[in-house]
């Protein structure tokens, strides 16, 4: 566990339980390590002081024995007392060296050692040790009533260090290995208290979330730390929910109501005007018939009895009447478009503006109109609407290019600001661009009768259209120099739901 | 294990090479004993008997004397001395608990009162007895090398075995005297008798 | 004498009826042009009840032109029964009324209409169209009644009945 590298431990993965007593078992088990390797360490220096200690105790006891031995060069009584060195089980072997270091007597435990040379104590000293291989070797001046008449050295093993090493490193481990799983037991029962009621959270909000279901609660508990808090601002937080829910639900459910009465009465307005408009249709209708026809009737039969001024009279009631009717049939036809539901499919603009250009022969019999209709797009629209407000826009080209000749009428596309956009351009007579906005009003003109025909109708139905496919229609004119009208439609693909 | 020969000339603190001390040694030896009735020794057994004479007293605790020779250790001779400057030299410098140690002719034994060792030398066998009680009573350490010495009531007898010298103590004599041989110095001695 | 008119037809409205006469009358249309002043006369009429016990069933007009508004029985009543009947079933009917709606033209047509004209409110427009009518129904088309195309009588004053 402890010094893993990172990739195992990608937190992300862990539940908080998990951590949690992952946690514990690091902090215990990094703490036990640090103390027993602490201990281990001091004992271990700690116990090489006092192999030491000892082993020059037993090189001064040695010394003190022997001393008489040395000074009456009895090697054998020399011998005798260092053979009772076999009682140190570590003791390896010993030698006394007389005061001009040279070799006295020698004992070793399994026999047959070579006398080593001798190993210089640095003068000042008493001793002197070293710990090589797996030995300690120390060697111990012997005094005799204040003289140095010789030196003893002991040879002894360190398994018992390496021994005591083992057992240490077996009781660390034991005691480590006991409290991790005593650190893994209580953390598991503890987590009780801390990771179930976050993990019960983290459920509850898994639920909510997953499933919208803003009814379920977090479970509390009976704490009174953070997360009970948390819990219970939680649980509360969820109320506020489904009350805000509630609420908007109600709201909705009376907008609902209010549409559907909305509906309803905008349905019923519908169908008034519905059949308002069918009336008009025929009602108005009859007596303009009636006054044109006998206006007509007036001047064929008593052409004998009506005078020129009369006959003009007549001649402007019955233009009147034709005008009315005219009228009618543009409002009729305006209100229709109003009425009328969209039927959108991706429609080809070239076909269809060639179909409206040929329509238009008849009123261009005669004249001399260069037409320049360019690439169209293909665009989603209802065909039958789109025909018309071409109709209307290019007869009203073909109207105001009268004067002209040649009339030069362009349609086609083009990209302004990013956006396509269709525009029909002509040579005419143009307009002041201080009445722009009127352009597409209702019953609005911006030419005299007498100079153009027009109801004021045909370009209102043309915006009407338009906006329907929720496109745009604009113009820019210049007064005598023609104008361009400009148009977007969604292109095929695009369209929206109306 | 017998030590190698030269390492019983290093007892001493002599600074010289070991080989010419040798020489030196033998020399003084031989010349020492040109004076004597020599007996049949290796020519460095007095040296080395002088060398065991310096270090008796360290292992002897002697009861408190009244007498003003407390402030010198004598090592005295009794009889005509076969150690020449061999004893001065083993006693150069040397001390007991702080008491310098010094060589000492004596020709009586009363004046073995002087004395904490009194080294009799084998022409004193035949006044062997009159001579240790008398000594008995100074409770010096006696020393000799003459045979049956220890049997007689010597304290300390010298031996010869093989090239070695070795001793036989007395320790009843010693205990008359009222000194007491420390145990590291009887371990080492060839008998000792216990027996009065 | 009775003569099997050559067209019926059905109009409410005085005005109307004396400018479709004038205007068959212009255009030179020949044949007896009977009026029927609303739908319960216009059935009567063509199947011979009512106040028109005496006539004869074989003596259906070449062509019906029916208006829709129409007091007492409506327009769409009237062609429904007619085209419903096996009698009458096969007399052509053209209705020719102000309206131009959708929806009386798909209904007429459903329920039988041979034919369907709005009535232009322009004079000469609607000359054109009687001119056109008569010169189709009354003299190309052959009528169930008729036998060969172009027979008609002379067609009696404006007014007269």
């Amino acid at each position: 566990m402890t010094g893993a590298r990172f990739p195992m431990f990608r937190r992300r993965n862990y539940s908080i339980r998990q951590k949690l007593t992952s946690m514990n078992m690091l902090v215990s088990g990094a703490a036990l390590l640090l103390a027993c390797t602490a201990f281990a360490i001091y004992e271990l220096a700690d116990f090489r002081t006092t192999m030491v200690n000892s082993l020059s105790t037993q090189a001064q006891i040695i010394g003190a024995n022997s001393a008489s031995a040395l000074l009456f060069n009895d090697a054998e009584s020399a011998r005798n007392t260092l053979s009772a060195l076999q009682a140190s089980p570590n003791i390896i072997s010993a030698s006394i060296y007389t005061r001009s270091n040279n070799i006295f007597a020698t004992w070793s435990r399994h026999g047959g050692e070579d006398a080593p040379l001798f190993p210089g104590i640095p003068t000042g000293q008493t001793l002197t040790y070293s710990f090589g291989g797996n030995e300690l070797v120390l060697t111990r001046v012997i005094d005799f009533q204040g003289k140095r008449i010789g030196a003893v050295r002991i040879r002894s093993d360190l398994s018992e260090v390496s021994g005591r090493l083992v057992r240490y490193t077996g009781i660390v481990a034991a005691v480590l290995a006991m409290s991790l799983f005593a650190a893994f037991v209580f953390s598991s029962i503890f987590q009780k208290a801390t990771a179930r009621p976050i993990a019960q959270l983290a459920d509850t909000a898994r639920i909510v979330s997953r499933e919208k279901k803003y009814s379920v609660r977090a479970p509390t508990t009976t704490n009174a730390d953070e997360i009970a808090l948390l819990i219970e601002a939680f649980n509360e937080m969820l109320g506020q929910i489904q009350e805000r829910d509630s609420a908007l639900q109600a709201g909705r459910d009376e907008l609902e109501l209010r549409v559907v009465r909305r509906t309803a009465q905008l349905e019923a307005v519908n169908r008034e005007l519905e059949s308002f408009t069918y009336s008009v249709a025929h009602d108005l209708r009859a007596p303009l018939r009636h006054i044109q026809g006998f206006a007509d009737a007036l001047i064929e039969e008593c052409s004998g009895q009506i005078d020129e001024a009369a006959r003009g009279y007549l001649t402007r009631i019955i233009e009147s009447t034709r005008r009315m009717d005219q009228l009618i049939n543009d409002l009729l036809g305006l209100a229709q478009v109003g009425r009328q539901e969209l039927r959108v499919q991706p429609t080809k603009l070239d076909p269809l503006v060639n179909d409206v250009v040929r329509d238009l022969n008849h009123e261009t019999q005669g004249r001399n109109i260069e037409w320049r209709i360019g690439d169209l797009p293909t665009v989603d629209c209802d065909p039958g609407l789109i025909k018309l407000v071409f109709h209307n826009l290019l007869s009203n080209a073909v109207k105001y290019t009268r004067p002209r000749d040649p009339a030069i009428i362009e349609a086609g596309q083009q990209t302004v600001e990013g956006e396509r956009v269709i525009y029909i351009r002509d040579n005419g007579v143009g307009f002041n661009m201080k009445y722009a906005h009127k352009l597409f009003g209702v019953f609005e003109r911006l030419h005299r009768r007498e100079d153009f025909e027009g109801t004021g109708v045909g370009l209102a139905t043309v915006q009407r259209i338009i906006h329907k496919h929720g496109g745009r229609i604009w113009a820019e004119a210049a007064v005598d120099r023609g104008a361009t009208f400009f148009l977007t439609l969604p292109t095929a693909g695009q369209s929206k739901t109306l | 294990m017998t030590a190698p020969a030269g390492s019983i000339l290093r007892l001493r603190r002599a600074a010289a090479r070991p080989s010419i001390r040798a020489c030196l040694a033998a020399g003084l030896i031989f010349g020492g004993l040109a004076g004597l009735r020599a007996q049949t020794q290796k020519p460095t057994e007095y040296e080395v008997q002088a060398a065991y004479l310096s270090n008796f007293g360290r292992f002897v605790e002697y009861p408190a004397r009244t007498s003003a020779a407390s402030d010198v250790f004598n090592v005295c001779v009794l009889g005509p001395d076969p150690f020449g400057s061999l004893l001065d030299a083993a006693l150069r410098n040397e001390a007991i608990n702080g008491v310098p140690m010094a060589a000492k002719r004596i020709g009586t034994p009363e004046e073995g009162a002087a004395c904490r060792i009194v080294f009799l030398t084998v022409s004193k066998e035949s006044q062997l007895t009159a001579i240790l009680s008398t000594l008995g009573a100074t409770g010096a350490l006696t020393v000799s090398g003459m045979p049956n010495f220890a049997r007689r009531g010597g304290m300390v007898q010298f031996i010869l075995d093989g090239n070695r010298v070795r001793f036989e103590i007395n320790l009843a004599a010693a205990q008359r005297a009222r000194l007491t041989l420390s145990s590291q110095l009887l371990k080492l001695a060839v008998a000792v008798r216990r027996a009065p | 004498m009775s003569e099997a008119a050559s067209i019926l037809l059905v109009e409410d409205d005085p005005h109307d009826v004396e400018l479709t006469l004038r205007a068959f009358h212009s255009e030179n249309v020949q044949g007896r042009i009977e009026i029927a002043r609303d739908g319960e006369e216009a059935l009567d009429y063509l199947f011979c009840r009512g106040a028109f016990r005496s006539r004869t069933p074989d003596q259906q007009p070449a062509l019906v032109l029916l208006d829709l508004k129409l007091p007492k029985v409506g327009g769409l009543q009237v062609l429904r029964e007619v085209k419903a009947s096996v009698e009458c079933q096969s007399t052509p009917i053209v209705v020719m009324t102000s309206s131009g709606e959708r929806r009386d033209v798909t209904e007429s047509y459903r329920l039988g209409a041979n034919g369907y004209i709005q009535k232009p409110v322009d004079v000469a427009e609607f000359r054109k169209a009687i001119r056109a009518l008569a010169a189709y129904w009354l003299g190309v088309n052959l009528s169930p009644s008729r036998s060969r195309p172009g027979q008609v009588s002379a067609m009696p004053a404006p007014g007269a009945r």
